[in-house]
C-alpha cells in the first residue's frame, strides 16, 4: 500500500522549489555554460598550439630548404676534401715508394773488382699498373698493387771466377737499398773476347731488388 | 531548459538518437533519449527528485479556523519506521490567505522554526473556496467549467492590464473566478477535459486535481482558487528549508491521516473512518488502502455544534464540555443523542453503499478527531448499527519522539495527513 493514492497534490511539479542552497535550475545551466566555455578554451588552446606548430613547421621547412643548398655544398666540399686527401695520401704512398738507387750505384763502382768489367746493368721493367680499370670513369690515384718487385741484372766480363764471387760478396753488405740476398746466376761461360791473351768469361747475375712499397 | 542535439529525419529507416536534456524546475532533471520519431526513453536522474517519496517532511495545516497559528508536524522515515519528531503550533505566515486576486501581490515569506525545517513541506489549506469531493467525471467537468462561485465580481482585479501575476496570465476584463470564455462572448465555449490522475490543472481560475476511484465513473477531486494555490506555493522561499512539495485541501489531508494507523494496516487497508472536525463530520471508506468513499455528513455540524448542543441542553459551561463527555458525573446523552443519531443514520447508508458496491463489511470503524465522548458515540453506534467505534491514538503507527506533546493529538490530524500523503509513504 502506498499513500500516493490519497495524495491529491495541487502543486504542479514546475512550481516545486528546491530547499537546497545549490539550485539545480541555476547550477545546471551555469555548469553547462562553464563546460562549454571550458571546451571552447581547450579548443582555443589546441587551435593556438596547432597554428603555432604549423608556423614553426613552415619556418623549419623554409630553413631546411635554405640550408639544403649549403648542405649540398658542404657535402661537395667534404667529398672534394676527401678526394684531395686521398690524392695526398697516394702521393705520400708514391713518396714512400720512391726507390733511390743513385747512391748505391755510385758506391757500386768502388766495389767492382779490377778483373771484372760490367757490360750491362739493367732493371727489369716494373709490372704494368692498370690505373684505369675498365668501367671506371676516373683513373685511380695509385697502383692497384701496393708492392712492386724488380730485378737487377748485372752482366759483364771477367778473367776468372774469383772476382765475380768477390763482387757478389761485396754486394751482400751495404747495398740493401739496391739488392737483396736473393740472386740467381743466369749465365757464366766462356766468351769470345780476349784480354791479355786469355779468353774472358762472361757472366750474368740477376739480383732481386728490395720490394717497393706504396705505403706509409 | 531544453537542448535538442539532433532530430530524427527518417525514423522508419534509421534509428537515430537524439538527446534532450531537460530541467523544467528545480527538482526535475531528466534526459530524453529519442530512438525514433515515435519512440523515446526518459531517463530521470536521482538528483531530479521527481516523484520519489520524501523521507523527511513537515505537514502543516494552514488557516484552521479554530487555531491561532498553524498546526505542524514533522515525520521522518528511519529504519523503515515513521518517527514523529515534532508537533506544535507554529506562527502564522505574515498575512492572511488571500480572498481575491488583488491580495496576491502581497506575498509574504514564511520561515518555520528549526524543528520543522525538513527538506519538504506538505501544506494543507483550509479555504472557504476549497473543494474536496467524491464525484462523477461529468460533475467535475461541470465544476471546472463553472469557475469560482463567490463574489468574484468584487474580487476581480480592477486593472485590466491582462499582465502576468504569479506566472498566470489572466484574461482581460475577466474575473479570475469566471470561465475563460466569459471574456469573449463570441468565442465558442471550450469544454475542459478531465485531468489525468494526480495531475494538477488550472481551469477558470481554479486549480484542480483528481484521482479515479475504484468504482468506475467516480473520481476524488480537490480544487482551490488559482491565486490561493500560487500564494501558498510561494510562502516558503526557495533555498531554505522547507519548501512546499505538496499543497492539499485540508479534507484531503484528513483522509490520509489514517494511513499509518495500526488498525488500518492490520485490516490491510480496508477501513471505515469517521472524521469529526469542528464544523463537519466526514465518512471515509478505504479498500486495500484506496479511497472508495468520501462523504460529508449532510445536515450535521461538527464538534463545535456538538459542544454547543451540550452547553445549551445541559446548561454547563463550555470549558466543562470535555469533562461532561469523558466523565460520568453528568449524563450527556440527552444532548448527545439527538446530535449523533442523524450521523449514524447517514453512516448506515454509507455502510450499505460500501457493502453493496465494494463488498466491504465492517464490524468497527475508526473515529478520528474527536476530543471527548468517543465512548458515547460507540455506544450509540453499537445500539443502532452493531458497529463498534474505535478512537485510536492519532499518532498511532508513529514512533513519537521525546518532547512531542501528544495530549491534543487529534488536533494534528490534518497536518499529519498532509505529511503522510506528501511523503507518499508505503506500508
Amino acid at each position: 500500500m502506498n499513500s500516493s493514492s490519497l495524495h491529491l497534490n495541487l502543486l504542479r511539479p514546475s512550481e516545486r522549489l528546491s530547499s537546497s542552497p545549490v539550485r539545480m535550475r541555476v547550477m545546471l545551466p551555469v555548469g553547462a555554460i562553464l563546460s562549454c566555455i571550458g571546451l571552447l578554451v581547450w579548443w582555443g588552446v589546441l587551435l593556438t598550439q596547432l597554428v603555432m606548430t604549423k608556423a614553426q613547421s613552415a619556418g623549419i621547412e623554409e630553413e631546411l630548404s635554405a640550408k639544403s643548398k649549403e648542405h649540398s655544398e658542404v657535402i661537395r666540399q667534404r667529398d672534394l676534401a676527401r678526394e684531395l686527401k686521398l690524392q695526398l695520401e697516394q702521393l705520400e704512398f708514391y713518396r714512400a715508394g720512391v726507390r733511390s738507387v743513385a747512391e748505391p750505384l755510385a758506391r757500386l763502382a768502388e766495389v767492382v773488382p779490377l778483373r771484372v768489367q760490367l757490360k750491362q746493368l739493367s732493371f727489369t721493367p716494373p709490372p704494368r699498373q692498370v690505373l684505369q680499370p675498365p668501367g671506371m670513369k676516373a683513373p685511380l690515384f695509385g697502383p692497384t698493387e701496393n708492392v712492386e718487385t724488380q730485378k737487377l741484372v748485372m752482366a759483364g766480363l771477367t778473367t776468372k771466377e774469383t772476382p765475380v764471387v768477390s763482387l757478389m760478396e761485396s754486394l751482400e753488405g751495404g747495398f740493401e737499398r739496391l739488392v737483396t740476398h736473393e740472386r740467381k746466376i743466369n749465365s757464366f761461360r766462356q766468351d769470345n773476347a780476349e784480354a791479355e791473351g786469355r779468353k774472358l768469361l762472361s757472366f750474368e747475375v740477376e739480383y732481386t731488388m728490395p720490394e717497393r712499397r706504396f705505403a706509409k | 531548459m531544453w537542448l535538442n542535439f539532433a532530430k530524427p529525419a527518417s525514423a522508419d529507416i534509421l534509428c537515430l538518437l537524439s538527446f534532450v536534456l531537460g530541467t523544467n524546475c528545480a527538482t526535475q532533471f531528466q534526459v530524453k533519449l529519442q530512438l525514433t520519431s515515435s519512440k523515446s526513453i526518459d531517463i530521470k536522474f536521482p538528483c531530479g527528485g521527481g516523484r520519489k517519496s520524501a523521507a523527511d517532511i513537515t505537514g502543516i495545516e494552514m488557516f484552521a479556523p479554530d487555531c491561532e497559528g498553524c498546526r505542524a508536524v514533522r515525520i521522518v522515515n528511519k529504519k523503515k519506521a515513521w518517527h514523529l519528531v515534532a508537533a506544535d503550533v507554529v506562527k502564522d505566515p505574515d498575512g492572511e490567505l488571500p480572498a481575491r486576486w488583488e491580495d496576491t501581490p502581497r506575498q509574504p515569506s514564511w520561515e518555520l522554526p528549526r524543528p520543522f525545517q525538513a527538506p519538504h513541506a506538505a501544506l494543507a489549506v483550509n479555504s472557504p473556496f476549497g473543494t474536496f469531493s467524491q464525484s462523477t467525471a461529468d460533475a467535475i467537468l461541470q465544476d471546472m467549467s463553472a469557475g469560482l462561485d463567490f463574489a468574484s465580481a468584487s474580487a476581480s482585479p480592477k486593472s485590466d492590464s491582462g499582465g502576468k501575476r504569479f506566472g498566470v496570465r489572466k484574461a482581460q476584463a475577466s474575473p479570475p473566478g469566471a470561465p475563460k470564455h466569459a471574456a469573449k462572448p463570441d468565442a465558442p465555449a471550450r469544454r475542459p477535459s478531465l485531468p489525468a490522475g494526480g495531475e494538477s490543472v488550472s481551469e477558470n481560475g481554479r486549480r484542480f486535481v483528481s484521482r479515479p476511484m475504484p468504482e468506475p465513473g467516480f473520481h476524488l477531486y480537490a480544487s482551490l482558487p488559482e491565486f490561493q494555490t500560487l500564494w501558498v506555493s510561494r510562502l516558503l522561499p526557495e533555498g531554505r528549508r522547507p519548501t512546499a512539495s505538496s499543497i492539499q485541501v485540508a479534507e484531503s489531508a484528513l483522509m490520509a491521516s489514517v494511513f499509518l494507523q495500526p488498525e488500518f494496516r492490520s485490516a490491510d487497508g480496508d477501513a471505515l473512518a469517521i472524521f469529526v472536525r469542528r464544523d463537519a463530520v466526514f465518512f471515509a471508506g478505504y479498500r486495500k488502502g484506496e479511497p472508495v468513499l468520501w462523504l460529508r455528513c449532510p445536515s450535521s455540524g461538527g464538534s463545535a455544534a456538538m459542544k454547543s448542543a451540550i452547553v445549551k441542553t445541559l446548561g454547563v459551561g463550555s470549558d466543562l464540555v470535555d469533562s461532561v463527555l469523558n466523565e460520568s458525573l453528568i449524563d450527556p446523552r440527552p444532548a448527545l443523542e439527538p446530535f449523533v443519531r442523524p450521523i449514524l443514520a447517514q453512516l448506515e447508508l454509507s455502510l450499505a453503499y460500501l457493502a453493496s458496491k465494494h463488498s466491504l463489511k465492517f464490524d468497527h470503524a475508526l473515529l478520528m478527531g474527536l476530543d471527548a465522548g468517543a465512548a458515547h458515540w460507540s455506544t450509540y453506534a453499537e445500539e443502532a448499527l452493531r458497529l463498534r467505534l474505535v478512537a485510536p491514538d492519532p499518532f498511532g503507527g508513529l514512533v513519537v519522539g521525546k518532547g512531542v506533546e501528544s495530549d491534543r493529538a487529534s488536533e494534528y490530524l490534518v497536518a499529519l495527513g498532509a505529511a503522510i500523503a506528501g511523503a507518499e509513504a508505503s506500508q
